[in-house]
């Protein structure tokens, strides 16, 4: 009877070996080439074959000797945290850092229990404040800080 | 030896001049600062920072990250034997003796000899590097394709065996990184390799982004998985400047920890990790009493930190010269370079020798200044450590999104840097390191280049790699490191001094 003894390991290796298929499929079209001229191809799919090795070796490994459970994985904190970056990085050019800033500091911190609305609201306003005066004020760099408002 | 005054006087110039030493000090500040905030070790702490630098000019730029760098790392020592948590693998060993002092009250004493030791073991390193500058680069130009090749394995190897975990999984991080570093478009054919069709990829995975998902944002995603708790010390600093006796008892250990350090950091694979862990065990092999390691000795804590300071420094050696990072925080710098449009190598020396020289001369003010800044300011350092973790994370993220925009002005990297952040949270559950990534991922294009250089010349035979002696002898080198690692003996020694 075959039994995981490695859950991290058999999801690690499982991983490598997807990774693979992956590369192989997305670069079937490119040649390969040959010794005196590689051709693109080449490096993508040595080391996509170096991935799956390994990653069948992970998962021979994981039925064979004892390891690492797989550790729970936490929707709350995915979620935000990312969503937050992709609520600025989709805000920052038609609204602005003044948008998007507090936006993403609200929204990112709601990926804890401990935060509270109203301090994640003074914060992400007074760290906005802070990044402006930082980076658009002190170091000029061009992010558009309200273009709705002051047209940059 | 003329020449050689006259490279370090052209550095102090340059790194004396009002701005260099301004942004030597803003960046020593911030590095410490950040560095120093739970749950930001060295390599975020850069990544963070880096758009502070875009406005700067080049010398000045890489001036200001190399202070962050050292406050950086510095910081990391602060932590370690204040709260017990290394910042890096570099300071691990700083906690078993630091921490224990810290809990005796000697927390001062603990902080002004790690402080004391890493000036003098950086003061060391720079006229290492001043000094061995010269004649490595004459000897990266004898390089060809091969050897540089070889070279690169080589350091791929060393990172392989001294990542934490398991060797295949160290192994097979690495493999990774290579393959996202063939993304987008070919440079000698012009086609699109893995770009999924998408416009964004077509010019690569951005350097930044990789290392701002990695290390960003998956770092807060790991962290408010594992709150870690922060066992600050309650007991007195105490004083800042350590005794006669003291002194006495650590002169020795910092000058074998400077030494030690100083000697493997130049080794072109991760070898800065093993300078605090060689330097430890030294220590206590030929103490009288080797019991008080442990318990709160001053050489356990003196001789680590000299040897830290030390690799941490002549870690550049490889990147200045032969322009190959030894390790991810080096391989970020290669990035920061890379935005500012300089290629590292042994060209940077020939071609801007005031950016080169300048950069040597302001690791030795830096350091200075790290002692100025440090020893006066621990008491606000302490508070720093207090933050709450949900007021740090928000702060971080938001520094994090501005940055990533602003090194392109794209607001597609955001998105792209969000998923690079959730891949990094899947390595962590898969129980991979994203660091030897990062240094795949930096050394893929360039061995991709080299490789196909190397076959090109030998008109497509393999054995161009083994027919060159240099080439053969760090091929040898590199099969050796990981067949040595293999065998079970050693590597149940290697499990036991991660686990110290």
């Amino acid at each position: 009877m075959i039994r995981i003894r490695a859950p991290q390991e058999t999801a690690a290796g499982l991983f490598l070996i997807v990774l693979a298929v992956l590369v192989f499929w997305q670069t079937d079209d490119l040649a390969v080439g040959t010794l005196r001229a590689l051709g693109p191809g080449m490096m993508p799919r040595l080391l996509a074959s170096l991935c799956a090795i390994c990653g069948i070796a992970l998962v021979v490994y994981s039925l064979v000797k004892d390891g690492a459970q797989l550790e729970r994985w936490s929707i709350r904190g995915p979620l935000f945290i990312l969503g937050a970056a992709i609520v600025f990085g989709l805000a920052i050019r038609p609204l602005g850092l003044f948008v998007a800033g507090p936006a993403a500091v609200i929204l990112g911190s709601m990926a804890t229990r401990d935060s509270r609305f109203v301090e994640s609201v003074v914060f992400g306003i007074g760290m906005t404040t802070f990044c402006w005066l930082l980076f658009k004020v002190l170091l000029s760099l061009p992010i558009p800080v309200a273009p709705w408002l002051l047209g940059y | 030896m003329e020449a050689f005054i006259g490279n370090l006087e052209l550095g102090f110039t340059t790194a004396l001049s009002l701005q260099n030493i301004a942004l030597c000090f803003a960046g020593c500040l911030i590095g410490t600062l950040v560095g120093i905030l739970p749950g930001v070790g060295p390599i975020a702490t850069i990544a963070i920072l880096l758009p502070l630098t875009f406005q700067v000019d080049p010398t000045g730029a890489l001036i200001m990250l190399a202070g962050i760098y050292y406050g950086a790392q510095y910081g990391g020592s602060t932590t370690a034997i204040l709260v017990n948590i290394p910042g890096e693998a570099t300071s691990v060993v700083t906690t078993l003796d630091g921490h224990q002092m810290a809990r005796q009250g000697r927390a001062g004493v603990a902080l002004g000899v790690a402080a004391l030791g890493s000036f003098f073991a950086g003061t060391v390193a720079t006229l290492v590097i001043a000094a061995l500058g010269v004649p490595l680069t004459k000897l990266a130009l004898i390089f060809g394709p091969a050897e540089y090749f070889s070279l690169m394995i080589m350091g791929l190897a060393f990172a392989v065996v001294l990542a934490r975990g398991s060797i295949l999984k160290a192994g097979a991080v690495i493999f990774v990184g290579l393959l996202l570093s063939t993304v987008g478009t070919d440079l000698q054919t012009g086609d699109e390799r893995l770009t999924l069709g998408l416009v964004d990829m077509m010019d690569g995975i951005d350097f930044a982004v990789l290392a701002m998902g990695l290390f960003g944002f998956a770092e807060i995603l790991r962290n408010l998985d594992n709150p870690e708790t922060r066992d600050v010390v309650q007991a007195k600093i105490g004083r800042l400047l350590p005794s006669k006796q003291d002194v006495k008892d650590c002169i020795m250990p910092v000058l074998r920890g400077t030494f030690l350090g100083g000697a493997l950091g130049i080794l072109p694979g991760n070898g800065a990790v093993l300078g605090p862990f060689a330097s430890y065990t030294l220590e206590k092999k030929i103490a009288k009493d080797p019991r008080r390691f442990g318990k709160g000795a001053i050489e356990g804590v003196a001789g680590p930190e000299s040897a830290n300071n030390a690799g941490a420094q002549t870690a550049f050696i490889p990147l200045l010269t032969l322009g190959i990072p030894p390790n991810a925080v080096m391989a970020l710098m290669v990035g920061a370079m890379t935005i500012h449009g300089i290629i590292p190598g042994p060209q940077v020396m020939t071609k801007t020798p005031e950016l080169f020289w300048g950069m040597i001369a302001s690791m030795w003010v830096g350091n200075l200044m790290l002692l100025i800044i440090n020893l006066p300011l621990i008491g606000i350092w302490v508070k720093l450590l207090k933050v709450p973790y949900r007021l740090m994370f928000p702060a971080i993220l938001l520094f994090c999104c501005i940055g990533i925009y602003s090194v392109n002005n794209n607001s597609s990297d955001v998105l792209m840097t969000a998923f690079f952040g959730f891949a990094g949270y899947a390595f962590y559950k898969f129980g991979f390191e994203p660091a030897p990534l990062l240094l795949g991922f930096v050394l893929g294009k360039l061995m991709e280049e080299k490789l196909r250089q190397a076959l090109i010349l030998s008109r497509g035979d393999f054995a161009t790699f083994v027919t060159s002696p240099v080439s053969a002898g760090l091929l040898i080198v590199a099969v050796l490191v990981v067949v040595v690692a293999i065998i079970p003996t050693v590597r149940k020694g290697r499990e036991e001094a991660f686990q110290e």
